[in-house]
């Protein structure tokens, strides 16, 4: 009697899952093939991450070999996070795994006309009308920082928040004012979903369009996007309760903000979207190449998934 | 949505059904997926079953608003009235358990 072997796992496409789950304190194992949670109490809690983009895991979890194994194969995008979500670091599908796709956002990138015509798209997508025509880059830049600081005011006033200005210092948490470490938690949020949504569409984290120079440019250009229609307004309106732990509640309604803005539906089309603004064909691997001596097999997932 | 009830199947299958389902009784499992990821989840099954049974619910279009399919051998096999899907549960036999018509 042969033992029945079950089929090799495969990642599913990111519109089929859910956001984001967060994992507090506990031992993350596999158990009978199963991604589990053992808190302290022996307490077993099992997580589908094949449903999951990525799961944030905070001070306090360990994680086991055989589960970032199993991680890798369901293409879950696991984040380390530190306090109130700020990321630390992430692992998951590693980027790249499509050459073509690397070659032609690099391309995009590197073509000053190509770069200015993402770009604006990416600035028609999110401001929801096309910008001034005749403009560089940087003068973009320009207009869309004062209609990013114009918005945080209005929806200041909207929700009746006392607003002084965006503050991003990481290194001092405690000390900033409660609709900032709203807005920071929320960011995370979205940050973590871009990432993962970036990984399985076989595209490179790092290089960006609007922002450069840093590991993730690109997942904030894409995050960007979609932020003011998401995660920017429920950053405001928690921070207008006055709620006694800002960053849980903030979570919460970022997930109900992601599933009402069909978010995950939408984030991987968007992302081919504003690449193929940039007018060039994804490039064709050159003659002298050596085919593949083992073809691919065809997978659910999406198109960077090595599935 | 999609429910799942398999019995008497190897440990290996039912950690695999977590990887996408939640558990929420022994071997009932829960979740809301696609079609395809429905026949690749009902693959799996078709392959891990060993000696067990299982059957599959989903939400269709249909007049029940469900369809459901079943495999392995179990006494309540699915039949089918005039186009509506039902369940006739069998008499215990005394020489083990009834197969399903095929």
């Amino acid at each position: 009697m042969p033992q029945p072997i079950l089929p090799p796992l495969k990642p599913l496409p990111i519109k089929d899952r859910i956001s984001v789950v967060y994992v507090e304190r506990g031992n993350l194992d596999v158990i009978d093939g199963a991604f589990v949670v053992v808190d302290v109490t022996g307490v077993r809690t099992q997580i589908p991450i094949g449903t999951v983009a990525c799961l944030m895991l905070e001070p306090g979890t360990r994680v086991s070999h055989s589960a970032v194994v199993l991680a890798a194969r369901v293409g879950c995008l696991l984040v380390w996070i530190g306090e109130a979500g700020v990321r630390l670091y992430a692992a998951g599908q590693p980027g790249g795994a499509r050459s073509d796709r690397l070659l032609y956002q690099a391309k995009l990138a590197l073509d000053d006309t190509a770069r200015l015509k993402v770009v604006r798209r990416m600035y028609a997508l999110r401001f929801r009308e096309e910008p001034p025509e005749r403009r560089s880059v940087e003068q973009l830049r320009g207009i869309e920082g004062v209609r990013v600081r114009k918005m945080y005011d209005l929806l200041a006033r909207q929700y009746k928040v006392e607003w002084k200005r965006r503050n991003y210092d990481h290194t001092e948490w405690e000390s900033g004012d409660i609709p900032n470490r709203c807005l920071s938690s929320a960011t995370a949020c979205i940050y973590g979903i871009c990432e993962a949504a970036i990984l399985a569409a076989g595209y490179a984290p790092a290089v960006g369009f609007i922002h450069t120079g840093k590991p993730q440019s690109f997942v904030y250009d894409i995050a960007d996007i979609f932020k003011f229609e998401t995660v920017v307004p429920v950053a405001f309106r928690i921070a207008a309760k006055k709620p006694r732990d800002p960053e849980r509640e903030v979570r919460l309604a970022c997930r109900d903000a992601f599933r009402q803005t069909k978010l995950l539906d939408r984030i991987v089309p968007t992302i081919e979207e504003v690449l193929a603004a940039g007018g060039i064909e994804v490039p064709k691997a050159h003659e002298e190449a050596v085919t593949m001596a083992i073809p691919n097999k065809e997978g659910l997932g999406d198109a960077g998934h090595r599935g | 949505m999609l429910v799942i009830v398999v019995e008497n199947v190897p440990p290996r299958l039912r950690g695999r059904l977590g990887l996408w389902l939640v558990e929420v009784r022994a071997g009932v499992y829960v979740g809301d997926v696609s079609k395809r990821v429905r026949a690749m989840i009902w693959d799996n099954i078709e392959k891990g079953i060993d000696e067990g049974n299982a059957v599959m619910a989903w939400s269709t279009n249909t007049e029940s608003g469900f369809d459901f399919l079943t495999l392995g051998a179990n006494r309540r096999i699915p039949v089918e009235m005039d186009g509506i899907q039902l369940v006739s549960f069998l008499p215990p036999q005394e020489e083990g358990v009834a197969k399903p018509p095929l």
